[in-house]
């Protein structure tokens, strides 16, 4: 079986040798060096003809999907929150979520000084490992988008043209097909466990959620990601939220063992919780 | 015993945008409103994730020695801003801006630390909502 991701995997080694080092610690060089100064130009295609998504990314980091913020905007057909008082000047309001009474009680009652399951190291789940402010590595071949997260050093498959079986075992991350429309890619994603909250905030999701994201790259230096929420028992209508990402050919991914040195947790500094059957993590079924 | 805290009234300075606590709240384990500056000696400095720690000998306004832990970045992303574990040794004197934990332990949330001579050392911090924490919106 032809498998474009080990050609790719050897040309980037053998430019390894020949790649230029930023910032990054000693000897260690650039994957894409060469295309640097030339991020404005076309996005890569792979042999099939769609667009190759393949880099090595920075995010904004987004820990509240109702914000604004650098490179990240929230769903502009929803209304805005009231600004608080005494909140920072030029502040934007934030999105009011369309909650199900059964969302809102999630959201209300939850608080992240009773226990945010991240605090432990437990898996962040799709949603916030986008939202993570460490570089994501995507790997891409015809039948499969690989994203390599660097927070915690996760990874998530995305099987493009699959499709969804049909008894999955719930999972943090899901299960995620991808089909092409045009040049966009879209992803959809179920089978939740039910055991993540989409943000850093805390914003809930249920078992039932449903993410759809769509991944474009305008050029060779950025991609356009949207993501939406759809998820009927949390909330009342979809709702979404929309980023960019920027190429960072000068960065390679980096190992991130979030249990090597928790000292916040096993100091007792934090709660965390990863049981969903624990009243105080406010978890909605 | 309380440890008496010298209060640093200043505005604190954010240099970089290194998010600090990206996957847990600021405010679920450190007090907005109990910023303290410590002024003391390094004794230990942990690279390592999720965040570094460097440990801090400070004296309290009566004179005792304090033993204090300050939480900064995450080490991934202070060594893409060009720091690494050497940038401070042992026996350093520092002094570190912050904020105490909630739960009253000598733990501090460091949000600048600056050697004698001016320069800070793993500079910045954001994204974590903590006060003063986006330097970029």
């Amino acid at each position: 079986m032809k498998n474009n991701l080990s050609v790719a995997a050897m040309a980037a080694v053998a430019m390894l040798a020949t790649g230029v080092s930023f910032g990054q610690g000693p000897g260690v060089a650039g994957l894409e060096s060469k295309a640097a100064k030339d991020l404005k130009g076309p996005a890569p295609r792979l042999p099939d003809g769609h667009p190759d998504f393949s880099g090595l990314w920075e995010r904004p980091y987004t820990p509240d999907m109702t914000a604004y913020g650098r490179n990240q905007t929230p769903d502009q057909s929803l209304p805005d929150e009231p600004l608080k008082p005494g909140g920072r000047a030029g502040a934007r309001p934030t999105k009011a979520l369309p909650f199900t009474p059964a969302g809102k009680a999630a959201w209300d009652k939850y608080d992240a000084a009773n226990g945010d399951y991240t605090g432990s190291c437990m898996p962040f789940g799709l949603t916030r490992s986008v939202n993570s402010p460490d570089p994501l590595q995507i790997m891409q071949n015809s039948q499969y988008l690989g994203l390599l997260f660097e927070q915690n050093t996760w990874f998530h498959t995305v099987r493009i043209g699959g499709e969804h079986a049909k008894n999955l075992t719930p999972t943090w991350f899901g299960d995620s097909v991808g089909k092409w429309d045009g040049d966009t890619l879209v992803i959809d994603t179920i089978g939740f466990n039910g055991r993540t909250r989409l943000d850093t905030n805390g914003h809930p999701h249920s078992a039932q959620m449903h993410v759809i994201e769509r991944y474009s790259r305008p050029d060779y230096g950025h991609i356009n990601y949207e993501i939406t929420i759809d998820d009927p028992v949390t909330y009342t209508k979809p709702w979404k939220n929309t980023r960019v990402f920027t190429l960072r050919p000068d960065w390679q991914i980096m190992e991130y063992s979030c249990e090597e040195n928790n000292k916040d947790f096993f100091e007792g500094h934090i709660k965390a919780t990863g049981d969903p059957n624990d009243p105080k993590a406010g978890f909605t079924k | 015993m309380k440890t008496k805290l010298v209060v640093c009234m200043a505005g604190l300075l954010v240099a970089a945008a290194v998010p600090l606590l990206a996957h847990h709240s600021f405010a679920a384990e450190y007090d907005a409103n109990a910023k303290l500056t410590l002024k003391g000696t390094v004794t230990k400095v942990d690279w390592m994730n999720p965040h570094i720690w460097v440990y801090v000998d400070a004296k309290d306004e009566a004179g005792k020695m304090i033993h204090w832990q300050c939480e900064g970045g995450p080490p991934n992303t202070l060594t893409r801003n060009g720091w690494t574990k050497d940038a401070l040794k042992i026996g350093d004197e520092v002094t570190i801006e912050g904020f105490r934990a909630k739960d009253g332990t000598n733990t501090c949330n460091s949000r600048s630390v600056t050697l004698p001579d001016g320069r800070r050392v793993f500079a910045g911090s954001a994204d974590d909502n903590g006060p003063k924490a986006r330097g970029e919106n």
